[in-house]
Order: structure tokens, then sequence, then C-alpha cells
């Protein structure tokens, strides 16, 4: 990348983390709630999973809905517990808040779309249906979630430390490849635990699926993604190494490259 | 615009963690269940109660487990005596028959209906499974439930250890050279461990809930002691095999001598 435009970049990075620690800083103590999770499968979360959700997820949950069929990225099969994005460690299950963010945001580059047309107590209502359908939330509960420290500005600096990371302490490129574009040597031959095909993630295409603020990329790596082979780097990291990393990850984020083509 | 939602949503999360404390089930009847690389857990472990008793005049169970099939002196990776192990090989194959007495490796052995007998003790230090040259070492490792294993990376790259496990929490960890992971298990469960970026690598920890048990070594044999006199269920276990299964009567201070094969069907 050429270093005006990453110069650009960054600097843009600095002012959206100081912008959005104001809002949090303002923002943040007026909006703040507790979601209003019910705690038993309610009708309403019923009819909503089975009008809404059933099609792609299964009537069970198994990930097998009619519409399922044809689909890659599969529906998620809840019936394991496994959820790909979450604020918790390497196979902890998800929060209830990690669920409804999940459902409130979608999965970009797949066909689970953010479901902003439902109301946000039906967006709650199905909580306890999803978990209803895995014998794991009756087992185990969430781990707590990582502590994420503040993070670092994004310079040059971090970023070349970064991308030293990226190479060579823990080779990320073996899967996203060294520009990132997901095609490393070992990207080929990677499945989910249910058995498809999974490509490890594009980075340049910027499409976060997790979502695509720093601390967003910062999580997906140091939690995994539960049921593919995306590890996580939890032991391996210091906090600021870890803000690195993210500022080397964002930085292979290339749109315009999409948009040529 | 997006991205200050975002980091709204985020401070709700951290500020708020509505903690739906399901009550943990400690479940000592273990239901089957299916998961797509895991078998189910039901074949192998007891699924009673289990009483912990002084055991003075236990009896010993010794015996070989072979693999009968022709094939095995044909096409499969031998093991000629006094060869140590070959860890160079990329994975782990899955039949290791001695060529010596058909003796098959990494078979685990264990009582399945046991309802009382010596202390659980779980081992103070804690069994290893090193990736060595793209192989998990050992291939079959047995524990006790409640017992704590080492994931150690040998190799100077990067590896995962990928579990997927449904009681047992399931993880998937990167590890770089040195790095050591501890992780208990508490569940009787079969657990296959798979290293994603060495695609053809992976092992099986398998955790039971009783003591009697052991796993076979590269000529086949195994070795149970400690045990009350009576009549039991003796299970072999094999991650190509199945299950076999034999009732054996223990006497008092004698050593019972058994075999299982794995004969010509296969
Ligand atoms: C048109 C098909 C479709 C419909 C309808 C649908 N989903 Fe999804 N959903 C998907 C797909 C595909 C994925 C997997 C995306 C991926 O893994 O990249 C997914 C993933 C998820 C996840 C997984 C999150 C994680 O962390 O792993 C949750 C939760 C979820 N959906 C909830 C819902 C809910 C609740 C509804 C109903 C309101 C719903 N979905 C409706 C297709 C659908
Ligand atoms: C074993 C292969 C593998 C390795 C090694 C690996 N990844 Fe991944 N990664 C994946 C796969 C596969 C996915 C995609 C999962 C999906 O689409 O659901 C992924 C997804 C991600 C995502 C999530 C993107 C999103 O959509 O939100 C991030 C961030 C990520 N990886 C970063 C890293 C970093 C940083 C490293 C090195 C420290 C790394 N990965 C190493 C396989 C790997």
């Amino acid at each position: 990348m050429k270093p005006k435009v990453l110069l650009g970049k960054v600097g843009l990075w600095s002012a959206t983390a100081v912008a959005s620690a104001a809002v949090m800083l303002c923002i943040a103590p007026t909006t703040a709630r507790a979601l209003n999770v019910p705690t038993e499968v309610t009708e309403l979360g019923k009819n909503t999973y089975k009008k809404y959700c059933s099609p792609c997820h299964g009537e069970e949950g198994k990930g097998d809905g009619p519409l399922a069929r044809s689909m890659l990225p599969k529906p998620r099969d809840f019936t394991r517990g496994a959820y790909k994005f979450r604020t918790t460690p390497s196979g902890s299950l998800p929060t209830d808040e990690d669920i409804f963010r999940t459902i409130s945001y979608g999965v970009p580059n797949s066909t689970m779309i953010p479901w902003d047309i439902l109301t946000e107590e039906q967006r709650l209502s199905v909580i306890p249906v999803l978990k209803s359908f895995s014998e794991a939330f009756e087992v185990r509960k969430p781990d707590a979630p990582v502590d994420v420290g503040l993070e670092v500005r994004p310079t040059e600096r971090t970023i070349a430390e970064g991308k030293k990371i990226y190479e060579e302490k823990l080779e990320c490129w073996k899967c996203h490849g060294v520009e990132g574009r997901g095609d490393g040597p070992s990207a080929g031959e990677q499945e989910d635990d249910f058995g498809f095909p999974i490509k490890p993630f594009d980075f340049t295409t910027g499409k976060f699926k997790g979502g695509n603020s720093s601390r967003d990329v910062y999580l997906r790596f140091t939690t995994g993604l539960n049921g593919t082979p995306m590890p996580s780097f939890a032991k391996e990291l210091s906090d600021e190494q870890r803000w690195y990393l993210t500022h080397y990850v964002m930085s292979l984020v290339k749109p315009e490259d999409k948009e040529k083509k | 615009m997006i991205f200050v939602v975002f980091m709204r949503d985020y401070n709700l999360y951290t500020k708020f963690m509505i903690n739906l404390t399901k009550p943990i089930l400690i479940l000592s009847v273990i239901v089957g269940f299916l998961c797509g690389d895991t078998q189910s857990s039901k074949d192998i472990y007891a699924g009673d109660t289990y009483t912990e008793i002084e055991v003075a005049e236990g009896g010993t169970v010794v015996g070989n487990v072979k693999y009968g099939g022709e094939l095995a002196a044909l096409s499969l990776n031998l093991y000629a005596d006094m060869q140590v192990p070959d860890t160079s090989k990329p994975t782990s194959e899955k039949l290791i028959v001695s060529s010596i007495n058909n003796g098959l490796k990494n078979a685990v052995v264990s009582i399945t209906n046991i309802k009382q007998g010596k202390k659980k003790t779980v081992p103070l230090i804690h069994p290893l499974v090193d990736q060595q040259k793209n192989t998990f070492v050992p291939g079959t490792l047995p524990i006790l439930a409640g017992t704590t294993v080492d994931f150690l990376n040998g190799d100077e790259e990067l590896h995962n250890i990928h579990t997927r496990s449904t009681k047992n929490q399931p993880f998937n960890l990167g590890t770089t050279y040195k790095q050591r992971i501890s992780r208990t298990f508490e569940y009787p469960e079969v657990i296959k461990l798979t290293c994603d970026i060495h695609k053809k690598s992976y092992a099986w920890i398998i955790v039971l809930d009783n003591p009697y048990f052991d796993v076979t070594d590269r000529n086949g044999y195994f070795e149970i002691c400690d045990i009350p006199p009576g009549t039991y269920k003796f299970q072999v276990w094999h991650e190509e095999l199945g299950n076999l299964e034999k009732e054996v009567t223990v006497h008092p201070k004698e050593i019972t001598n058994i075999e299982f094969n794995y004969a010509q069907n296969w």
C-alpha cells in the first residue's frame, strides 16, 4: 500500500476513534440499558422464530430449513451452541448480547440479513428459542467476555508491528494469504465443524462478518470463530500487540479493488 | 454513523451482563448425542454413578487386542519390534498393527459397568499432548473425567488445536512454538482434536468416568489392576474399528488374561 493512502487512513481512524470515544462518553450513560431477554421460551418467540427464522435455520434449529439447501455459507445449526461472533473466549457460549447483536446487524456476505424489520421485542424473544435448541446451554454457561483494553492510536508503527505478527509470529497468512485475500496455502481445504467448506475471510473486501469496527476485528481473532477453523489467539499476544494486529488487518482492506471489478 | 452505532452497542455489552444463570445440571447419566466427528459417548463409558471403596483383594486383568484381518499384514503401517514410532509421517495412521503378533495400538480398554472400586485419582502431572512434526503425540489419550491435559506445540511453526465437544467446552486455539495450554475435561465424551492448518493431523481424547481403563501399547497389550472381584463388561474402543465387548470375571488377587480380536470382517 502506498504510504500516502495509508496515512490518510490512519488519520481517518484516529478521527473516528476520538469521535466515537466522545460519543461513548456522552451517549452511553443515557442509552445504556439492560436488554430485556425473556428467560423462558415465549409464544412470541416461538412464532417469530417459526415465521422469520425457520425457513433457513429449520424448525428444530438444525440449519436445515427448506431454503438452506443450496445456500453457502449454511444457516447456522444451533444444536451445538457454536456461535461465531462473540465477546466470550474460544469455545464458550455467546452472551445474549452477542446473539442479539448478530440478529440486529446480520452477517454481511451471507443471506443472514439485519433483522431490523422486527421490533426489538421480537428480536429479543427469539434468543431463548435459539438457546433451547442446544443442550450446551443446559450444561454450560457463557464465560465472562474477554477484556478489550483501550485502543492504541493507529500509526504507521503500529501497522508495521502488526504486519510482523501477521507474517512471522502468528502466521495468519497460512490461511488468510500474505495480502489478506483468503488464499493462503492452508486455505483450500478448510471445513467448518458441520463439514461444509469454508473460506478464510478475504480482508480486502472490508465487509467483516462480525462488524467493521476495530473492536470487532480485535474480538474476532482474540475469541476465534467457534465452529470454524479460525482459532482464538488468546494467549499469544499482549493487549497492545492485539491492537497492532488489528490495525494491520484493517490496513489490508482495499475496497477500491472490488469496485473496479 | 454506523460506526457510532457499533460503539454504542458494545458499550451496552460491557456494561450489562445479564447473567442468565441457568443452573448447571450435573448429569450423572449422560445421554449420547450426535456430533459429526465425535462418536456417541454413550458407547464407551459407564453411565451409572460410581462409589469409591478400599480395594484390598483386587484382581488384575491383562490382555491383548488384536486386529485379525489379512489386510493388516499387507497395506497398513507395520511396526517391527524395537522400532521407535515413526512420527515423521504427517498423519496419525488409523490402524497401527504390530507385525509380530497382530497387536493393535491405540485401542482403549475400559470397564463399562463398574459401580464401585478404587479411588478416582486425577493425575497431578498433567498428561501431555504434543504436536510434533505436524502429528499429535499421543494419538489416543484416555483420561479420567476431571483430568487436566496440557497441549504443547513442539514445532517451530503455528498450529491450532480444535475440538468439537458439546458438553466439555470446545476450543480452537492457535499456538506458537513451545506454547503450552491446559484444559480440564469434566464430562465423559469422545473428543477429536484436529489442527486446521495441517489438515491430516488429529488425535483422540477419551474422557471416562471411572478409573478402570488403559490404552494398548504398540503390541496391543493393556493392563487394568485393583479391580474388586466380580463379573464386568470390558470394552475396547478403536477409532476405525469401533467397539468390542466381553464379560470377564475377576478373581481376588489373581491375574486374568483376556484377548479381544477385531476379526476378519474387516
Ligand atoms: C435467508 C436465510 C436466513 C434467515 C431467514 C435467517 N437466517 Fe440467521 N443465518 C443465516 C445464515 C446463512 C447464517 C450464517 C452466516 C455465516 O456463518 O456466515 C446465519 C447465522 C445466524 C446466526 C449466527 C450467529 C453466530 O454468531 O454464529 C444467528 C444467531 C442467526 N442467524 C439468527 C437468526 C434469527 C434469529 C433469524 C430470524 C429472525 C434468522 N437468523 C433468520 C441465514 C438466515
Ligand atoms: C486455520 C486457518 C486460519 C488461521 C491460521 C487464521 N484464520 Fe482467520 N479465519 C479463518 C476462517 C476460515 C475464517 C472465516 C470464518 C467465516 O467465514 O465464518 C476466518 C475469519 C477471520 C476474521 C473474521 C472476519 C469477519 O468476517 O468478521 C478475522 C478478523 C480473522 N480471521 C483474523 C485472523 C488473524 C488476525 C489471524 C492470525 C492471527 C488468523 N485470522 C488466522 C481461518 C484462519
